[in-house]
């Protein structure tokens, strides 16, 4: 076999990656993107709170809440305008949280409708399933 | 603990973690108790840092092609069940075994990567019907060789249970554990190497996240002590694996390697009531 056939095999695998939408390029992207709203809104919120007062620390907890009261308590925040270092921080850690989150919510769609394959909505929904109860968790 | 210290501590344990391979979790926990954190609360800080490491490395790894979403995806509803039953073992556990735990596990992982094992992948001869039936195959192009890998997984009704006790483990001490999922990939379902470390990479996100919702319900997570953790960890993972790209010297590897093995005995004595 000449030495062709794999390289053009290999381009047309080249040529074929950058157009085609398919599961590699959502489930890449939705991790780079969460990653990177993630890291910004840390940073920003530790720079912020730093030029502000002077010192990083930042000292509270989270009680009593789960995952979506976190959110929505957060949210409620930035709806209303009320933007200071630490809701920054918590949207930081929120989004972080979201990023596997919304992959799983992603995958199952993709699974349903671009391929229609079952099985694995079906596999894709119990994780989904059970992650949604473990973040009601309180 | 003071802010400088977390962060540079963070930013070394993502260093280090990347550049010996274990992950930034099991350095990061021994180096905050060393500091006096306790243990609950940095395993609790640890897993949401390492759905940070994970995620930002998979996403790189996908779509590069070489992860095998539908292995991934099969493998993470035995890891998340793991996780979440480890994390709430570990909430009702005194520290003590906790230590123990630890050390043995840092201590396998050593081992496991010590010990790493030269041989060339073999490809899986005869497929079971339950791996068949669960699609678990695929392709990837390893641009070393030049040339696409095809692949079949096997023995899925053993891997799948077995990744319910990496979960446990990840789950339980806050890290990623991927050595250990790493090693069922390749030992039980025969996937190439580089198809096990990123599929592992990627169920390691899901399986902290399902970690890391039961310890922010129980208010271990503290967000003042989680952000310098989180970014520092992934600075340094960051600068880690750009330095493993330029540097292959063993020695290096080897100095990392020593550093761990110590930190294993040191967690090890802890949990046998030893203090040094």
């Amino acid at each position: 076999m000449s030495k062709i056939g794999p390289m053009a095999l290999h381009q047309e695998a080249q040529a074929s990656r950058f157009p085609q939408f398919d599961m590699e390029v959502l489930v890449g992207y939705i991790l780079l993107i969460g990653v990177l709203i993630s890291m910004g809104l840390i940073a920003l919120g530790m720079a912020w709170r730093w030029v502000n007062t002077g010192a990083l620390e930042f000292d509270y907890t989270i009680a009593g809440m789960n995952f979506f009261e976190f959110v929505w308590s957060d949210l409620q925040q930035v709806f209303a305008g009320a933007f200071r270092p630490r809701l920054l921080v918590n949207l930081g850690i929120a989004a972080l949280m979201l990023t596997p989150y919304v992959r799983v919510l992603a995958s199952m769609v993709y699974f349903a409708v671009a391929e229609r394959n079952w099985k694995y909505t079906l596999f894709t929904a119990f994780v989904f399933t059970v992650l949604t109860y473990s973040l009601f968790l309180r | 603990m003071s802010f400088p210290l977390l962060f540079l501590v963070s930013i070394a344990a993502g260093f280090v973690g990347a550049m010996s391979g274990m992950g930034g979790g099991v350095v990061l926990i021994p180096a905050l108790t060393l500091f006096g954190m306790d243990i609950k609360h940095a395993i609790a800080i640890s897993i949401v840092s390492v759905i940070a490491t994970s995620s930002g490395s998979a996403s790189a790894y996908v779509r590069d092609r070489i992860t095998n979403l539908k292995i991934g995806m099969f493998l993470e509803m035995f890891t998340i069940l793991g996780a979440l039953v480890g994390a709430a073992i570990t909430i009702v556990s005194s520290s003590q075994p906790l230590y123990l735990i630890f050390g043995v596990v840092l201590l396998a992982s050593w081992l496991a990567l010590f010990l790493q094992r030269h041989e060339g992948w073999r490809p899986v001869a005869h497929q079971d019907g339950l791996s068949h039936w669960l699609e678990l195959e695929g392709s990837y192009h390893d641009q070393a060789i030049d040339q696409t890998i095809h692949y079949r997984g096997a023995r899925a009704y053993f891997g799948g249970p077995l990744m319910f006790g990496a979960g446990l483990i990840a789950g339980l001490l806050g890290i990623g554990a991927g050595a250990l999922k790493v090693l069922i990939h390749d030992l039980v379902m025969g996937l190439p190497p580089k198809v096990s470390t990123t599929t592992s990479n990627l169920i390691i996100g899901v399986t902290a996240l399902a970690g890391t919702s039961v310890y922010l319900a129980a208010g271990f997570i503290d967000p003042g002590l989680a952000a310098p953790v989180i970014l520092g960890i992934v600075i340094g993972a960051f600068i880690g694996t750009r330095t493993l790209v330029r540097l292959t010297n063993q020695t290096v590897r080897l100095f990392f390697l020593v550093v761990l093995g110590v930190l294993g005995v040191e967690m090890l004595l802890r949990g046998l009531g030893v203090h040094l």
